[in-house]
């Protein structure tokens, strides 16, 4: 047992608030420790503390200690530490040319190209060299992430950082990013994962810490710590999730919306092809599938957003035309959308309220002060009171905003709302109440059908219907729970499979 | 590629247009000004029936959208016309223009550019601190200063109390580059301003690229402050540097006229301001339409760079 790095009695304060608090980690060679806890409890500042970043301003004490000081870091959005006007490969040959600076002028070159084709073949990325050419906005989220623990691994980090690594990603990617960290290890690299994904935490980490309010409140040995959780606050974070809230209501007479053979294209490519497709009245259908299935273009064709594509959606039978443009104003409120990204869906310099606010008079026409109360209304219907609301978007919390988009959505009172990925990025804790929040609108709204935009089987359980996408084709679709429990595609298959896996793993 | 091959094409054609439109406009203005060619040669004499054989002889009676046309198809196949005044062509004009001002705007640029990036780069460095508040203080000071009044000033310096550098050009002709001392005041005075806010613009952007995750990724791994600075966070920050350093150069090739004729240089600027006191039409359309051009092109190189440096931002237009 190496200890490698080590925390100890670390204390960030900024502006008077103490964000970390008495916090205590050791790192030890080769092995996965897991810093668990609701978004903003600590977590990437303690994480970040081991790379010598702070919060502007902060005031920090306590011990931090590295062996030769040498942190990889892999952050939640690996895109943000590569830099957009240099070739994806500028970083890694630097590392390259300063490693091999002792040796002759004639070997550095080779040697260079040869440790950096190591890192990456280490970091899975075998074709990496193509890859080196392109740009950073040019390579896929997961090519990103490789890419950076490359960056680690040719540094040769003996402690990697991980934060957040599996946030919004598929369950088969999820996979690879588990079997990826889990090979960092092997390699004899401490690895601390920050993570509010439980499956991949409960799959990979030898010891966990679980944090709250900048507090650990609980540590120990993974195995122990699942099995018998002593603090409250774990318990509460490691209930399982609540069986979909109970059957939903019957269906409605007729389809409120239909698709009829769609193929949606992006420039000459064809990316989504769809025959049939039916919402009933008050249904809920659940649309599934890996990243880059074709998932959010289907949504985008029914709201208006993607206009490149053939064959009709219709609503009450009635065809609506493609562009957003061309839609009449109650065409508009009857088909709303909730994006997965609630903070750029609003607009940082204007209350909350008046945004929600703002969608019954424009598509309903209702006058500015009876909007405004309608607004409240909705807010609070979704558990959002108080002053916050009344003030910016950045004084509420993700889940909150996307509660307030939510909000903001039903205000029109559409026949079809559709959620895309609307729970992906949040912890499980607001994703869990965001879920509540679903089903009790399926609730109070029965008249209102629902599509769910998922990679997450957990989501796609609230739903009646599942349809299940991949590489763009439309492979099974039919009720949930037949879909579920017995898949007969092969991806689906797979899909159902992977996630059990998952969490599977975990228990061994 | 071949995206930016097409926007590159249909950037040039909207650029002939544009120069097209710049030729039209220019000599619908020069028909507007009171008095032509013949009146400004009939000189001492106004004399309106000599006023009016002169503008026979001239062809100046005929109406104008034929002079137009007429000059218009000479351009197609490279012929600018010939100038009212003295009957040389107006290629031998821009000719003769052309090597002073190219001469004095090369200097300036090859001067320009590691100036000004230096000196913005310096500044980030030092943010806040005594380097970053001098060079900051100096630039603004210095940009608030015109070309002709700092001009005054150097030449006032230098030319006439120190008697270091000759005052300006007089006598050199266009041979500027047999004497160097000549060209001195006048590429300082060209390069004051140009620099002020190159200087400027690299440093706020050097100041938000070194404060980047991936400037801060890259200093976690290792790299030295050198390689750091010019080679991760310099490429981000000069982006918005080459869309003004196009302008610069396309105000530097339009012949900087308060510099020329403050120093007696007679480059294209001197060129303009001559054809247009005489009236010598032909002239100054020759001169829009190489200031158009050159327009363009110095612009759409810019927006080549500033791609190449924001490869996110794809190509528009």
């Amino acid at each position: 047992m190496t200890v490698v790095a080590e925390i100890r009695k670390l204390r960030v304060e900024t502006g008077g608030r103490a964000i970390v608090d008495g916090v205590d980690v050791r790192l030890v060679a080769g092995r996965i420790t897991a810093l668990v806890g609701a978004s903003g409890s600590g977590k990437t500042t303690t994480g970040l503390a081991l790379l010598g970043a702070y919060p502007a301003g902060a005031r920090v004490s306590g011990e931090v200690r590295t062996v030769d000081g040498l942190v990889g870091y892999v952050p939640q959005h690996p895109g943000a530490v590569l830099n957009p006007a240099r070739r994806a490969g500028a970083l890694l040959h630097d590392i390259a040319r300063v490693q091999t600076r002792a040796m002759p002028r004639a070997e550095r070159r080779a040697a260079a190209r040869e440790r950096v084709l190591h890192a990456l073949s280490l970091a899975q990325l075998p074709d990496g060299e193509t890859l080196l050419r392109r740009y950073p906005h040019q390579l896929s989220g997961g090519q990103q992430q490789r890419l950076v623990l490359a960056q680690a691994l040719l540094v040769g980090a003996r402690v990697v950082v991980a934060d957040e690594p599996t946030t919004g990603q598929d369950a088969l990617t999820k996979r690879r990013v588990v079997d990826q960290l889990a090979e960092v290890a092997r390699q004899g690299i401490a690895v601390l994962l920050l993570s509010h994904d439980l499956d991949v935490v409960q799959a990979l980490a030898d010891e966990v810490l679980v944090m709250r309010d900048g507090n650990v409140v609980e540590s120990g040995p993974a195995d122990r710590l699942w099995h018998a959780p002593r603090h409250p606050w774990t318990r509460e974070l490691l209930a399982t999730p609540p069986a979909s809230a109970g059957p939903a209501p019957a269906e409605g007479a007729g389809p409120v919306l239909q698709v009829r053979d769609l193929t949606a294209r992006h420039g000459g490519t064809v990316v989504l092809r769809a025959d049939v497709l039916s919402l009933g009245a008050g249904g809920c259908l659940a649309v599934v599938g890996r990243s880059g299935s074709g998932k959010t273009t289907l949504a985008r064709c029914l709201a208006g957003l993607h206009r490149d594509h053939d064959g009709d959606v219709l609503l009450d039978g009635v065809p609506l035309p493609r562009s957003l443009r061309a839609r009449s104003r109650g065409q508009l409120a009857s088909v709303q959308y909730v994006f997965q990204d609630a903070r750029a869906a609003f607009d940082e310099h204007r209350p909350v309220v008046d945004q929600v606010a703002r969608t019954a008079v424009r598509l309903r026409g209702v006058a500015p002060d009876r909007a405004r109360a309608e607004a409240l209304d909705a807010l609070a219907g979704l558990g959002l009171t108080g002053e916050p609301v009344r003030r910016g978007p950045d004084e509420l919390s993700g889940g909150e905003l996307q509660r307030a988009a939510l909000a903001r959505a039903v205000l029109a009172r559409p026949q079809v709302l559709v959620c895309d990925e609307i729970t992906s990025g949040l912890d499980t804790v607001t994703r869990r109440s965001l879920l509540d929040v679903l089903a009790a609108l399926r609730r109070t709204r029965p008249d209102m059908g629902l599509i769910l935009i998922t990679h997450d089987l957990d989501v796609a359980a609230l739903a009646t219907h599942v349809v299940v996408l991949d590489g763009g084709e439309l492979v099974e679709q039919g009720p949930t729970r037949e879909v579920l429990s017995r898949p007969r595609h092969p991806f689906t298959v797979s899909l159902t499979e992977t996630s059990a896996l998952l969490t599977a793993r975990a228990r061994v | 590629m071949s995206g930016v091959r097409s926007w590159v094409v249909r950037r040039l054609l909207l650029g002939l247009g544009q120069t097209a439109a710049v030729v039209l406009l220019v000599f619908a203005l020069t028909e507007a000004l009171p008095g032509d060619a013949a009146v400004v040669l009939a000189g001492d004499q106004p004399d309106p029936d000599r006023i009016a054989a002169i503008r026979e002889a001239m062809e100046l009676d005929r109406p104008a959208h034929e002079r137009l046309l007429d000059w218009a198809a000479g351009l197609l196949h490279g012929d600018f016309g010939t100038s009212l005044v003295s009957d040389r062509p107006v290629s031998t004009y821009l000719a003769d223009g052309f090597g002073p001002t190219l001469l004095l705007a090369g200097l300036t640029v090859a001067l320009l550019v590691p100036t000004g990036v230096g000196l913005g780069v310096l500044a980030a460095r030092h943010e806040g601190r005594f380097v970053d508040r001098l060079v900051s203080s100096t630039t603004l000071g210095v940009y608030a200063v015109p070309e002709f009044a700092f001009g005054v000033l150097l030449i006032t310096v230098f030319a006439l109390r120190l008697g270091w550098l000759p005052p300006t050009a007089v006598g050199y002709g266009t041979d500027l580059l047999g004497h160097p001392a000549a060209l001195v005041l006048p590429v300082v005075v060209l390069l004051s301003r140009p620099v002020c806010s190159l200087a400027r613009l690299v440093r706020a952007g050097m100041i938000d690229a070194l404060d980047s995750p991936y400037v801060a990724h890259a200093r976690r791994y290792g790299l030295s402050g050198v390689r750091l600075r010019y080679a991760h966070a310099l490429p981000n920050a000069v982006a918005p540097a080459a869309q003004q350093l196009a302008r610069t150069i396309d105000w530097l090739l339009g012949g900087v006229i308060v510099v020329e004729a403050l120093f007696v240089i007679p480059g294209l600027g001197t060129v303009l301001i001559n054809a247009v006191a005489e009236r010598d039409v032909p002239v100054v359309q020759g001169l829009a339409v190489v200031f158009g051009l050159s327009t363009v092109v110095l612009n759409l190189g810019a927006d080549l760079v500033t791609h190449r440096l924001t490869p996110r931002a794809g190509v528009a237009a």
